[in-house]
């Protein structure tokens, strides 16, 4: 039993350190010279009607921070929660990978980014993992005594 | 009807009020038991024929149960149906009257109980449902159905006729039925408001319910009480039947406790608030898909098997109905509130309105449901034929294969002896086909490597092979048979120490009040109930009107929504969840499947081969 939820933390943690990954290279891959030029005193930014190439690595890191922030606060908090043997931890996860993927699909629609794929399939994988017959019996074990608590298990 | 048998008239009638049972109403009910007498009486009867108008036969005033049974034969498919007169206009009240009244709890004028809906039904159903409900509503208009004014007019005479004389009476019928002594407690209420004030699924004007006890009767005359059988809706066999002993069954003494639910007068057995389906059938299409996406995820990949019902049925869409049988009103019987009148009885002769008059007893409205048509009486069903609950009120209620108390052991031993009969017959005749089982298989064995009879051989084989499944399934015949005969041995043995089977052995889906926890919801989630279909309309409206730039984002953001609040209120988040996640990791998988297809293909192959290169090398190394 420990095994499997310590394993599910493992996975889950390990996604955000990849998340987090792609968001540094996302930042990083800014051309932040151009954007401070664009930006006045006052701290606003000019708007730009020309789409230079600089801006398509802006606009993918800002979509980035803004689809998947959410999810990767709450995929860390059920990383640690599994890690620490805490409930919890499955309903988090699953809401965090169902944001992840439609996320992914979103984008898929329109900057069709790299990243998205790998992140579909870890994610594919994930939901698999976190519906499989032997996590759920992990799940439904922490279920406490007398109580329906929808949020904590697995139902 | 070949074994039935009435009793007479006085041992009928003191058996009906040793078992009569004690009905608990819902406050707020309006119309109780009554005689169908006074009813009949200021009744007028109409005819409807087919393509015709309706057609006045008797006036109000000239009618009567003797003139009920004078009905003419008539042309096929003309309905005579019984009408109740409308209020005079002093006793009419506006809309306003009625829910000032309603609001100073001076409603009705008789009895003065006021009706307070718990959580909203709606709140315990989905979107679909709820949808499927305002649909329903909308169609009450366009198919038949009873007027709004006629719960008032039957308010009025039910209020009349109970100033006039209160009574509060069941109908009588005592029969013999296979063994069983069969008491029949059927009662009538001048009205069935379900629909117009608790929120049901039909009003309809004359209401025939029944309560059925089951006696068994030893050699000596004792009777005894063994089961109990309430009508609800259309409900029949097993599950509407408890056994005397079963502690569900409340008793006043010896009188079963009956819990009428408000305006329906469905009988229930524990006091509470049920969920009625109302069930429309599903297009073939679409109840195949569903059930085969059920059967794919609940048995095949064992998702959550047992969780959620995997039997439920694929092929209907129901849309429920609270039925509020909460016993807490006025309480009709033995030592209760009020006691029975006499009742009026339904014995041999049969009175002449019980069989002569076929028709309905009250407005026909051509409803093509039926729910808003009234009931024909207590021995015919709407169609003019017998009812089962009168021709054969045992099958109705299951028992046809349950013995009484009394015949018990000599079933038994009946059947002991028709099974060692059987069990001597299927010897003798194991015995003569062993015997020639084997002589063809001596026969095959000399045959056997001659080419000259290699026919013949073959056809003793077969022969041999035809034989051999016959003894086969001979010794397991006789096998089962001693297994049963063991079984009943015991059986027997238990009975006769006194030990019964499980009361509830029976039930298969006996219906069950909502539990409290069903029926705690917040007053948001049944505002949310109420409101929410208007609202989805409403946006799918709007993201159509002015998001047309971005229609399948904003659609999928806001059914999302709706579902995520849906199922949050209705706690059912996880599975929501659990769901959501399934249909995006498939659309997932096809996009990821769609690009990478041949690199997919490529390394579930070197996986496949990498796997079994392990599993053979594992195996050499053992």
């Amino acid at each position: 039993m420990y095994r499997q939820t310590r394993l599910l933390g493992v996975l889950l943690i390990l996604q955000v350190v990849a998340m987090v990954g792609i968001g540094v290279w996302l930042l990083s891959s800014i051309d932040w010279d151009r954007v401070m030029y664009l930006t006045n005193e006052q701290g606003q930014i000019h708007v730009q009607t020309n789409d230079g190439p600089w801006l398509k690595p802006l606009v993918q890191a800002i979509l980035f921070v803004i689809y998947f922030l959410a999810p990767v606060i709450l995929l860390l908090l059920a990383g640690l929660g599994f890690l620490l043997l805490r409930r919890r931890g499955w309903m988090l996860a699953s809401v965090a990978q169902a944001i992840i993927m439609l996320a992914c699909l979103f984008f898929y629609t329109d900057p069709r980014p790299w990243f998205a794929y790998p992140l579909i399939a870890y994610s594919i994988l994930m939901i698999l993992y976190l519906n499989s017959q032997g996590v759920r019996a992990v799940v439904h074990s922490w279920r406490p005594a007398g109580g329906r608590s929808e949020t904590a298990h697995g139902e | 009807m070949a074994n039935e048998e009435s009793l007479d008239a006085k041992n009928a009638e003191a058996l009906l009020r040793r078992f009569e049972p004690v009905i608990r109403f819902t406050r707020g009910e309006w119309f109780y038991p009554m005689d169908a007498e006074p009813y009949v009486d200021v009744c007028s009867l109409w005819v409807r024929r087919p393509g015709e108008n309706a057609v006045c036969v008797v006036p109000a005033g000239d009618l009567d149960l003797d003139r009920l049974a004078q009905q003419p034969e008539d042309t096929t498919g003309a309905v005579h149906y019984l009408k109740i007169p409308p209020p005079k206009e002093d006793e009419k009240r506006g809309l306003w009257a009625r829910l000032r009244a309603r609001r100073l709890h001076k409603d009705p004028d008789w009895p003065r109980e006021t009706f307070r809906a718990g959580r909203g039904r709606l709140a315990r159903v989905g979107y679909i449902s709820r949808l499927a409900d305002a649909l329903f509503s909308l169609v009450l208009l366009a198919r038949g159905r009873v007027p709004g004014g006629d719960v008032e007019g039957a308010r009025v005479l039910y209020g009349r006729l109970m100033e006039k004389e209160e009574h509060f009476r069941y109908h009588g019928r005592v029969i013999r039925q296979d063994g069983w002594i069969v008491l029949q407690y059927w009662l009538f209420y001048a009205f069935n408001d379900w629909r117009s004030n608790f929120f049901g699924a039909n009003d309809h004007e004359g209401d025939w319910e029944k309560v059925f006890v089951f006696l068994s009767e030893s050699e000596s005359g004792e009777v005894q009480p063994e089961w109990a059988a309430y009508a609800a809706h259309e409900e029949t066999g097993d599950d509407l039947r408890r056994r005397w002993d079963d502690p569900e069954l409340e008793k006043s003494g010896e009188h079963p406790m009956v819990y009428v639910c408000a305006g329906s007068h469905a009988s229930r057995y524990s006091p509470g608030e049920y969920l009625t389906e109302l069930a429309f059938p599903l297009p073939r299409a679409f109840a195949t898909a569903r059930r085969v996406a059920r059967r794919f995820w609940y048995v095949t990949l064992r998702q959550y098997a047992g969780e959620h019902s995997a039997e439920m049925p694929y092929e209907r869409f129901t849309i429920p109905f609270v039925d509020y049988g909460r016993g807490d009103g006025l309480s009709v019987g033995p030592g209760q509130d009020r006691e029975w009148d006499p009742p009026r009885l339904m014995i041999d002769p049969l009175p002449s309105w019980i069989a002569g008059y076929r028709g309905l007893w009250g407005l026909y409205t051509r409803d093509p449901f039926e729910g808003e048509d009234a009931p024909a009486g207590p021995m015919y069903d709407r169609d003019k034929t017998i009812s089962r609950e009168w021709y054969d009120p045992v099958g109705w209620a299951g028992l046809d294969k349950v013995s009484t108390r009394e015949e018990e052991l000599d079933v038994i031993t009946g059947r002991q002896a028709e099974i060692e009969e059987r069990r001597d017959r299927l010897r003798s005749e194991l015995l003569e086909k062993s015997s020639r089982l084997k002589t063809l298989g001596m026969d095959a064995e000399a045959t056997r490597d001659r080419s000259h009879l290699s026919k013949l051989h073959e056809t003793q084989t077969q022969h041999i092979e035809e034989l051999s499944k016959e003894v086969e399934t001979i010794r397991a015949e006789l096998s089962e048979d001693e297994v049963l005969n063991e079984s009943l041995r015991d059986h027997a043995e238990r009975l006769r120490n006194g030990e019964r089977p499980p009361a509830r052995a029976h039930l298969a889906h006996p219906v069950r009040p909502v539990s409290e926890a069903e029926s705690q919801a917040g007053r948001v989630a049944q505002l949310w109930a109420s409101i929410s279909v208007a609202v989805v309309l409403l946006t799918l409206i709007v993201i159509f009107a002015y998001q047309r730039q971005h229609l399948l984002s904003a659609l999928v953001f806001a059914i999302a929504m709706f579902a995520f609040i849906e199922a949050s209120f209705r706690r059912r988040l996880t599975r929501f969840i659990v769901s959501v996640n399934i249909g995006l990791a498939i659309v997932g998988a096809l996009v990821l499947l769609q690009h990478y297809f041949w690199q997919i293909v490529v390394f579930a192959v070197l996986g496949v081969g990498l796997y079994i290169l392990w599993e053979n090398l594992r195996e050499l190394g053992r």
